[in-house]
């Protein structure tokens, strides 16, 4: 019955075009197989271009023969482990240089730079009472600039000369502030950017205040403050700001520990608000996407193909890049953020009360019926009570995972903790965007245990 | 008195379960149908309070033609006949307190059962049937928390809420332990005794000879036996369960 096959034929085919010696030994899903995987690994080694690589194909194309040679002289296979190593060493290989992995590039005294203020979350700080300052200098000077003098609650501020040039030194003077007590002393642009003044302008500029509270020193416009102007040649207010702070006992939020829990709370309000949304759409979306029960007519199932498709296609874009589109919609803010996550939890809720409407069990319905109960009775009774505890369940956990989304979404203008985490590590704030790590790890775990703890009731 | 008059039922995938079934039942019987799996019991059941509607022939209950109903008459015929499942049909995440009451929903104002409120007598009722099947200590489990023999006693308070005629049972006995058989069929026979009609197919023919007072057997939904249990011989027995088929005692296994 076995029908005679050259063994030569079928490795010289194998070798005109990979597989077609095995097809032609009678193996055709090997033949395919074979087919499909020598063109992958051929087109990447080509692809990639390095001629180093070219003898992968070359060895593939020749164990391809041999296995082709044997399956139709002996009716035995080789071993596919030859050409998937020799593949894989060449996919990993060519990885490994596109990605363009180089450890040399991990710093270690950039890392600890980063590291070390990490470990000092900006979250709360003793309580304190600030005494502050300021006076208006123009930069660059103007023909006729306005004093650099400015007076409140018995207090003198005055720098000299009155107007300057980025680089140019100046002498500042306050007086009645609080004697013998650290001043921080700040530049502070038109938009409100907060310029240090110590060290090569990386450091906050500190001085004593004398017995009498006054205060005099040297500053130098920083090389920064035009950097956002308009026109850098349009004389502008710049002010410079003096703050000092005394202790009042106890502990509060610090001024980046307040934006935190603002942004905390707008993360999970967020969030929160994205999944009743999606709760009010998903529920009726559900329904349609229930094979049960819409695969009675061909009507139905059409709907329910539609929806289905829809909710898939829906499902598989990032509520990130949906965030994106919103933002441009709606403008930065939670309200975007919100939206983005409440279009793709539909598809995701939709998806998963379908489920359990498919799922439900026909026993109790029939049970109910039997009784005499009228429609909308059969639904309260067995219908109501088999989808009420997944649904809730499958909506907690789509809010934890909300939560979690919203903290990502705000990264690209979505607002909350996101956004916040986002403009610290522009400004280089790591003890901020420690403080809001740690806050996002507190949320998330804790949302975690607690739809985990409610679930496990409910199912 | 139940009329079954020409019975048949095909179903939309061409499948013919019942085959111009006819027979009476009086009142007060205890009825039980038996045949193998497939054989039509189960529709037969659910054609008597029109779970599924038939495709020919008719019903009669006393003079009322059941398969001629309306809706709101076939709620009302269908509260007076309880029925009990294989797999009990209790709602797992309700209380076994709620899945008793549910048997009240054909009495009950509607928009108050929508909302859940039920009188306190109908309370008093439910778990004076709890307490009938030995389980009113149980009314406010979760209906999934009790074991196989509890919950077809649920089912069978259930049934009992309805104060019905007649109760249908359908393999009330096949998911459980052969030893608590009796303990299920000994509730029902009680019923029985206080007149409700009851109509039940079974499996086993021992638990048929014990409680049955008369017997219809069903092969590929035709009938192929009326009669008493006593009657059903060796050749009878071959007849209805086929040639390879060997007598199963509940008891022995």
């Amino acid at each position: 019955m076995e029908i005679k096959r050259s063994p030569l034929l079928a490795a010289l085919l194998s070798l005109a075009i990979p597989g077609l010696g095995q097809v032609y030994a009678g193996q055709r899903y090997r033949g395919v197989s074979i087919l499909i995987g020598s063109l992958v690994a051929a087109g990447m080694v080509f692809w990639y271009g390095d001629p180093l690589w070219y003898f992968v194909p070359v060895v593939i194309q020749l164990w391809n023969a041999w296995d082709a040679f044997s399956l139709a002289g002996q009716g035995r296979a080789r071993s596919i482990l030859i050409p998937v190593v020799f593949a894989m060493a060449a996919a990993y290989t060519i990885g490994w240089q596109v990605v363009g992995i180089d450890f040399a590039a991990a710093d270690a005294n950039r890392a600890l730079q980063i590291l070390r203020p990490m470990l000092r979350p900006d979250f709360i700080q003793p309580r304190r009472e600030v005494n502050s300052m300021y006076v208006p200098v123009e930069v660059p000077c103007s023909p006729q600039p306005a004093q650099a003098r400015r007076e409140e609650d018995g207090k003198t501020a005055m720098v000299m000369p009155d107007c300057g040039r980025v680089g140019e030194t100046m002498i500042v003077n306050v007086t009645g502030l609080w004697p013998n007590t650290e001043t921080e002393i700040v530049w502070n642009t038109p938009i409100g950017n907060a310029l240090m003044l110590g060290g090569n302008e990386d450091a906050m500029l500190k001085m004593q205040t004398d017995e009498t509270g006054a205060l005099t020193t040297t500053v130098r416009v920083p090389r920064t403050a035009l950097v956002a102007a308009p026109d850098p040649t349009l004389p502008q207010n710049h002010r410079v700001v003096v703050y000092q702070y005394r202790p009042l006992g106890g502990i509060e939020l610090s001024y980046i520990g307040g934006e935190v829990a603002h942004g905390a709370l707008a993360t999970v309000g967020m969030a929160l608000i994205a999944t009743v949304l999606a709760v009010i759409f998903a529920i009726p979306i559900s329904f349609l996407a229930a094979h049960n029960l819409m695969s009675g007519n061909p009507v139905t199932y059409a709907i329910y193909f539609v929806v289905r498709t829809l909710l898939n296609i829906l499902r598989s874009i990032e509520s990130l890049i949906i965030a994106i589109v919103f933002v441009v919609i709606v403008g930065l803010g939670t309200f975007a953020g919100a939206l983005a996550l409440a279009l793709h939890s539909i598809a995701a809720l939709a998806k998963l009360y379908s489920e359990v409407i498919e799922g439900i069990d026909p026993g109790p319905i029939e049970a109910i019926r039997a009784t005499g109960a009228n429609w909308l009775q059969t639904v309260r009774y067995a219908v109501i009570p088999q989808i009420i505890p997944p649904f809730t369940a499958f909506t907690i956990y789509r809010w934890d995972i909300n939560v979690r989304s919203a903290t990502i979404v705000g990264f690209v203008g979505g607002g909350g903790l996101g956004f916040l985490l986002i403009e610290l590590i522009r400004v280089n704030n790591m003890q901020g965007v420690s403080a809001v790590f740690i806050t996002i790890a507190v949320i998330v775990t804790a949302m975690d245990y607690i739809s985990a703890k409610i679930r496990e009731r409910l199912v | 008195m139940l009329r079954i008059e020409h019975l048949s039922k095909t179903y939309p995938t061409g499948t013919q379960a019942l085959k111009d079934v006819t027979f009476n039942v009086p009142d007060g019987e205890f009825m039980v149908v038996i045949g193998l799996s497939g054989s039509g019991k189960s529709t037969l059941l659910r054609c008597i309070n029109r779970l599924i509607d038939p495709t020919e022939g008719k019903i009669y209950w006393d003079d009322t033609d059941i398969t001629a109903a309306n809706p709101t008459e076939l709620r009302h015929i269908r509260r007076n006949i309880g029925m009990v499942f294989q797999q009990f049909n209790l709602v797992k995440r309700s209380s076994v307190l709620t899945n008793v009451l549910s048997g009240r929903l054909g009495y009950a104002n509607p928009w108050l059962s929508l909302l859940g409120i039920w009188p306190q007598a109908e309370k008093e009722r439910a778990i004076k049937a709890l307490e009938r099947v030995g389980i009113a200590d149980k009314a406010h489990n979760r209906a999934d928390a009790l074991s196989g023999g509890q919950q077809q006693r649920v089912g069978i308070a259930r049934a009992l809420m309805q104060e019905p005629k007649i109760i249908l049972a359908d393999e009330p006995v096949a998911s459980l332990d052969p030893v608590l058989s009796h303990s299920i069929l000994q509730y029902l026979e009680v019923l029985n005794k206080e007149g409700i009609t009851v109509i039940c197919s079974l499996h086993f023919l021992d638990l048929v000879h014990r409680y049955a007072t008369r017997v219809v057997a069903l092969k590929d939904g035709v009938k192929v036996f009326e009669g008493t249990a006593q009657e059903i011989d060796r050749a009878k027995f071959k007849e209805i369960y086929g040639e390879e088929a060997q007598e199963v005692r509940a008891a022995s296994m």
